[in-house]
């Protein structure tokens, strides 16, 4: 899974695991996200597909009837594939790029033409068009809260999430100006990652085998979404729900394997620990 | 030389060959490529230096620790702090959008104004402060001149304990008003639980975080109850380990399928309103296999056997109660739960290790019904979980100091022995401190307002309130209103006088023991960045608005400014000892710590201690997981008392009609489950309507962060219209599909809400989300969805009055 | 007009002044050739007085900075005292200095200057420019309007801690030598992007023959520069662009 730069040295390669089981559906990772990033905010936020949201809040029932219905929340960043992302191999203006040193998929806001091709590719739904520019009317005051750490975006470009790309910047000044070039695991966290209540958002880099994210992805719970299209997502998932994982990928029918585990109760379960067993 | 055509091609051939050979082209070129990428209405954030400021989060009872990252004099980001024992790094979605509250000139007030338009159109004009103060200070004491002080009444939003509360109060006790009411939350039903049952008024204190099976009855742990900050950091760390060795494990009784639930291990689903019947129905199952804690119940209840009062009379105990009333058979009637998954679940709880049972009604913001309460809390006395490590916890209040003693004048001391509007504190509601319900009543109910000038801080009543539109009838009649809201809301629209507050952001204010905590907790919010416009702080308003009244109105409040008496107060928390104003990640607030010999505080003098209380914003006094026994239940007995001997006095003084008790007897004193009446036909409104909070909109009075809006499903909030959801078995009964108009009709008006369908609502009940339906604020919030509190009917709860919300009859109408 | 058509067909009955035959072909009118090369000259001429003279002096709109400020006195030891460091960059970098988190302040802001400069009424030295300072700024607590020429557009992120102290970058090597300048320059502004001229760099040809990285701060520039320096890594899109 190592890449080599074009020093042979393994780059970084930074990776998030979300806990499905912790992540309470609070939404704090889509507002931290938003504010962080300067991202737009019009006065409809209800038109799901113009809407933009670099970490969006996927709500999925088990579909089952009441009293067996169950929510539950996936959060999406853009998954920052690993292998010929979809969107790059498409950008005919090479404003989207993945950066081996850092696994990060950049996009460069002045660069892009509008053309949405990459929306069109990427099978995660993580990038959204400029569709207006962005809602600061005059005599508001709404513009006072942007950061000069991320550039607003004008209309007719697309945008996603970045992996709080300047944080890794602000990480980096910091470390050099104490005179380091490495960083560490802790100092730099994506903003959805630190605003977490629950703490259910891991990141660092999974070329790094003392970060918790390269531990934490050899957990059996552990997915990835549509894995088998072969993007390698760096997101990786976590739940102990059978029917949250099931949905992480389309399945034929009988073709899931369950994972399966001893329960609260001491029997087996497939859906929930202990629900089976009232 | 005459320019032909010939000659004219040749100049143009020639220029043309000739700029190709000039940077024209290309750099114009390059330069109009870059001229589309700067275009002059896209914002460019200034840079500069960047600072970080520590401050509490004051949006909701929740306190968590809050870090504001600034540019220059600009605040960019909120963050949640990690050096903070409440929420240890993460905040909710409401505080990490804080921001738009502060930088948004259409929805605050941006100085003291006066109403010029039609009440309610929101149409003010600015005026000084200093007129402003002239025009309510010479109104209230002209009402005091004519004798009718009791004619001035104030709502107050803020917190019980909060120094800008205790002001306000204290204006209305040297101005000379009974009429001071406060709104009720959840607060106020523990408030008075532990009242009944223990003796202490005291906050309720849930040692979540040290149990291993939490039992949660309506607690809406995922949709901000409690400090949201606090329980949902709990919540990642009960489920940090493999899920198969998990070890503490959540059971939430609600019934529709809300994030706890769908979250919890296992979800219990009784009809709304049935909570208090499904305790008593473990409480059955416990103490029928005789495994309940007898040690406890012997040494430290009473009325749990049957009993002889002094007069000789013979009583029936809890037990005898229980066992006759509650079996699994007779609470599944009424609650609809399987009796075999009460039988499995009383065992688990009983066999847990350290379980606890919470009682709550999704967030904090309304009140919860004491009996439901009183049988969450036997249960735990049935399990000696009352004053064990993980379970309930029974801490003294926090030792501020009370205001200094003052004297009133005549005209107070009269205006002072007239009834209170709402009745609050009489036979009638004993343990009640005020009943903004009765209030509203009260004015709507007499041809002339009795009240002449209102004053509401920090609420918003004419939206929060479910009383279908009451209070919002009563402000229309009432002549002079005075809102000191920051925000251009419901009730402020409605004022003829803004006195704006500052936002949370932009003043020092305190936070008393948040909602659940089980440790006493002190926050200190500090000014994060200057008032942006011409507002102050609310505490300093009530001085100086004093002041401007004068005589022996302006004698009490001798101070300053609003800092000198949160300071005055906070020096009991230095005289108490004990306490800490710094915190150690490694040693959380929660963890049992034993305190070495040498262990200090931290500080050497009180000015030592405020000064790192300013910076640090937060003091608290370590878990004290156990307390000694005697003394710690004031109650007549002496006990914990299954059986309230204060109820029975209330109903000595009064009768059980009175305080709306539907049972006698003995069973009126201790938990009981009772149908719930309603005027309303069950067969003209067939369903129930239930309001449901979430943690993504924010709670009562403080306005949403436009930036909330992007986490709503569109099966919640579509274009202008909010939804209702409904069991798909109930639509269908209707014939109602996914995205339908309905108006939502109760015997006190109707809303319209497109029909959600959704498997987790319970059948016959419609849920409709509370925080939509705004008709103050800006294009961001004004007109988005309904706001259902606008059609509750709600009755009120046995003993104390309040409101119960969660059961308004109503019907859908296909539009 | 039909004239002239007719004249160019049959040149060998038109003109008397004409060149013996057989030296020019035969379909060619001399005159009428020195006629259009004149004007195609006209034009070029024209075309390159716009392009190299007029264009770059309409592109550009000049701006004088705010008041002056005098590099070479500030650091002449024997005239202003206090300007510590050793080497030139640790000078630069007293006032343009370096903050604690490792971001760049940049040009000073007034706290800088009234660290020296703090009584308006007494003013250290005797300059007009000092006098300015003081009255205008100083004694107002009003924050320098500064001109930045080598201010990047919004969506450049530029980290001097990684050039200077990581990459030992002298200041002088991208700023050129300002140590000596007594007067500021003007500010020279791009009328259609709003960019100071530094970034296109002052040629308006845009042609080097031994480019400094000084002459010029397009990406292209700092993209060659790392591959140069064997920091190819950093040519990453997201290096330089937030």
């Amino acid at each position: 899974m190592k890449k080599e730069n074009d020093h042979g040295k393994p780059g970084h390669k930074y990776g998030m695991v979300i806990n499905l089981d912790k992540c309470t559906g609070c939404g704090t990772c889509m507002v931290a996200c938003a504010a962080e990033n300067n991202v737009s905010v019009r006065p409809d936020q209800s038109d799901k597909e113009r809407v933009i949201t670099w970490m969006r809040l996927y709500r999925i029932t088990n579909g089952k009837e009441f009293p067996d219905t169950e929510v539950s929340y996936f959060p999406r960043p853009c998954m920052h594939c690993d292998h010929h992302p979809p969107c790059v191999s498409v950008c005919v203006a090479t404003a989207t790029k993945l950066d081996f040193h850092t696994g990060i998929v950049s996009q460069i806001y002045t660069r892009c033409i509008g053309c949405r091709y990459c929306q069109a590719a990427c099978p995660y739904g993580a990038r959204y068009f400029n569709w207006w520019d962005a809602y600061f009317p005059k005599g508001k005051g709404l513009d006072r809260y942007l950061s000069p750490e991320v550039s607003p975006r004008m209309r007719g470009v697309v945008e996603k999430c970045t992996f709080c790309h300047h944080r890794l910047m602000r990480a980096k000044s910091q470390a050099y100006a104490e005179d380091r070039r490495e960083i560490e695991e802790d100092q730099y966290q994506t903003a959805c990652t630190e605003a977490c209540p629950a703490g259910a958002i891991t990141f660092g880099d999974l070329n790094n085998p003392e970060h918790q994210v390269s531990k934490l992805t050899k957990h059996p719970f552990t997915f990835r979404l549509l894995e088998r299209i072969g993007t390698e997502p760096k997101v990786y998932y976590q739940s102990s729900r059978d029917w949250v994982r099931k949905l992480g990928d389309n399945f034929l029918p009988g073709e899931y394997q369950p994972v399966v585990n001893k329960t609260w109760m001491k029997e087996e379960w497939s859906t929930k620990p202990g629900r089976d067993t009232f | 030389m005459k320019l032909t055509r010939r000659n004219f091609i040749a100049t143009v051939v020639g220029g043309v060959a000739g700029i190709q050979v000039t940077p024209l082209p290309w750099k114009f070129t390059d330069d109009v490529a870059i001229w589309t990428q700067n275009w002059p209405w896209v914002p460019v954030p200034p840079t500069g230096e960047f600072s970080e400021v520590s401050s509490v989060c004051n949006l909701c009872p929740g306190g968590c620790g809050i870090s504001v990252r600034k540019v220059d004099n600009r605040a960019v980001k909120i963050e949640g702090r990690p050096d903070y024992p409440v929420n240890a790094g993460g905040i909710c979605p409401v505080g990490m959008g804080g921001l738009q509250l502060l930088y948004n000139e259409s929805l605050r007030f941006t100085g003291p104004m006066k109403r010029v338009g039609m009440r309610g159109s929101g149409e003010f004009q600015n005026i000084s402060w200093d007129d402003a103060f002239r025009i309510i200070a010479g109104r209230i004491s002209a009402l005091r001149k004519s004798g009718r002080p009791e004619a001035i009444a104030a709502v107050d939003g803020n917190r019980e304990g909060t120094t800008a509360s205790a002001l306000i109060e204290r204006l209305m006790q040297a101005v000379g008003s009974p009429n001071y009411v406060r709104l009720p939350s959840l607060s106020d039903t523990y408030r008075m639980g532990n009242i009944v049952m223990e003796g202490r008024d005291a906050p309720v204190a849930y040692d979540l975080e040290n149990s291993d099976f939490v039992l949660s009855f309506g607690c809406g742990l995922l949709e901000g109850w409690g400090a949201p900050g606090r329980v949902m950091n709990a919540w990642g760390m009960w489920h940090d380990a493999n899920p198969a060795k998990r070890k503490t494990h959540i059971v939430q009784v609600e019934s529709r399928a809300s994030n706890t639930a769908s979250k919890a291990d296992l979800w219990v689903a009784p009809r709304p309103g049935t909570d208090a019947a499904l305790a008593l129905g473990l409480a059955h199952v416990i103490i029928r296999s005789g495994k309940y804690d007898a040690g406890f119940v012997a040494e430290h209840t009473f009325g749990f056997e049957d009993w002889q009062s002094t007069d000789g009379r013979p009583h029936s105990g809890f037990k005898t109660l229980v066992l006759k009333n509650y079996s699994p058979e007779q609470v599944s009637k009424i609650t609809g739960v399987r009796p075999d998954v009460m039988v499995k679940l009383a065992a688990a709880f009983r066999l847990a290790k350290a379980p606890v049972a919470i009682y709550g009604k999704g967030k904090n913001d309304l009140n919860g019904s004491l009996y439901e309460f009183m049988a969450v809390q036997s249960l735990n006395a049935l399990t000696g979980r009352i004053n064990r490590p993980g379970g309930v916890l029974l801490p003294d209040p926090i030792p501020l100091n009370p205001l200094p003693y003052f004297e009133r004048d005549d005209i107070a001391s009269q205006g002072l022995k007239k009834p209170r509007l709402d009745r609050g504190g009489t036979q009638e509601y004993p343990f009640t401190q005020s009943l903004i319900s009765n209030f509203a009543d009260a004015i709507n109910r007499s041809p002339k307002s009795p009240i002449d000038t209102l004053m509401v801080f920090s609420a918003n009543p004419a939206f929060t309130l479910p009383d279908g539109g009451a209070f919002k009838n009563a402000l229309a009649k009432i002549p002079f209103v005075v809102s000191f809201s920051p925000y251009r809301d419901e009730t402020a629209n409605m004022a003829d006088l803004i006195l704006p507050d500052c936002t949370y952001l932009e003043k020092m204010d305190d936070m008393v023991w948040p909602v659940g905590l089980q440790y006493p907790f002190y926050g200190l919010s500090k000014p994060v960045v200057k008032p942006i416009y011409d507002t102050r702080n609310c505490g300093d308003t009530v001085i100086e608005m004093a002041k401007a009244i004068g005589e022996s109105v302006g004698s009490a409040f001798p101070w300053e400014g609003f800092e000198d008496v949160v300071k005055e107060r906070a020096k009991g928390l230095y005289d108490a000892g004990g306490g800490r104003v710094s915190f150690d990640r490694a040693a959380p607030a929660w963890k049992p710590q034993n305190p070495k010999a040498g262990d200090k505080p931290g500080y050497n003098s009180f000015d030592d201690m405020w000064k790192k209380l300013m910076a640090g914003g937060l003091w608290y006094r370590p878990l004290d997981q156990a307390r000694e026994w005697p003394w710690l239940f004031k109650t007549p007995s002496g006990q914990f008392e299954f059986y309230s001997q204060l109820i029975d006095q209330a109903i000595q003084r009064a009768s059980a009609k009175d305080l709306r008790i539907a049972v006698r007897d003995d069973a009126a004193c201790m938990a009981h489950y009772a149908t719930p009446t309603s005027t309303a036909n069950r067969s003209d409104y067939p369903l129930s309507m239930m309001p449901y909070e979430m943690i993504n909109l924010a709670s009562g009075w403080i306005p949403s962060p436009p930036f909330l809006y992007k986490t709503l499903p569109d099966t919640q909030l579509l274009k202008e219209t909010s939804f209702a959801a409904v069991n798909p078995k109930t639509a269908a009964k209707y014939g109602l599909k996914q995205g339908d108009l309905v108006a939502v009709q109760s015997p006190v008006g109707e809303v319209q809400a497109r029909i959600d369908l959704f498997g987790g609502a319970m059948p016959d009940i419609v849920y409709m989300p509370v925080g939509f339906g705004h008709t103050g604020y800006d294009e961001f919030l004004k007109g988005k969805g309904v706001n259902p509190n606008a059609i509750v009917q709600a009755e009120q709860d046995p003993v104390t009055g309040y409101p119960v919300w969660w059961n308004t009859r109503v019907k859908l109408v296909k539009v | 007009m039909k004239n002239r058509a007719n004249s160019s067909k049959r040149p060998s009955q038109s003109g008397d002044a004409s060149p013996p035959a057989g030296f020019f072909p035969k379909w060619l009118n001399i005159n009428v050739a020195i006629q259009d090369v004149g004007f195609f000259l006209v034009g070029l001429i024209a075309a390159l007085v716009v392009g190299w003279i007029i264009f770059p002096a309409v592109l550009y709109s000049k701006q004088a900075q705010p008041i002056n400020f005098n590099h070479a006195l500030h650091l002449n030891p024997d005239k202003v005292d206090g300007i510590e460091g050793e080497k030139k960059e640790e000078k630069c970098s007293f006032c343009h200095e370096f903050r604690e988190d490792g971001t760049f302040a940049g040009i000073p802001r007034l706290a800088k200057c009234t660290e020296c400069h703090e009584d308006p009424g007494s003013p250290l030295g005797e300059t007009p420019e000092e006098k300015d300072l003081m009255t205008r700024y100083v004694a107002t607590d009003q924050q320098i309007p500064w001109l930045v020429y080598s201010k990047q557009p919004d969506c450049v992120y530029f980290s001097h801690i990684a050039h200077v102290n990581m990459g030992k970058i002298a200041c002088d090597t991208c700023h050129g030598d300002f140590a000596g300048n007594e007067k500021l320059p003007l500010y020279l502004e791009n009328r259609l992007t709003g960019y100071s001229i530094n970034i296109w760099g002052k040629r308006i040809s845009g042609f080097y023959w031994n480019k400094k990285p000084s002459d010029r701060m397009k990406m292209d520039d700092c993209a060659e520069c790392h591959t140069q320096m064997g920091q190819e890594q950093n040519n990453a899109c997201f290096v330089c662009h937030k």
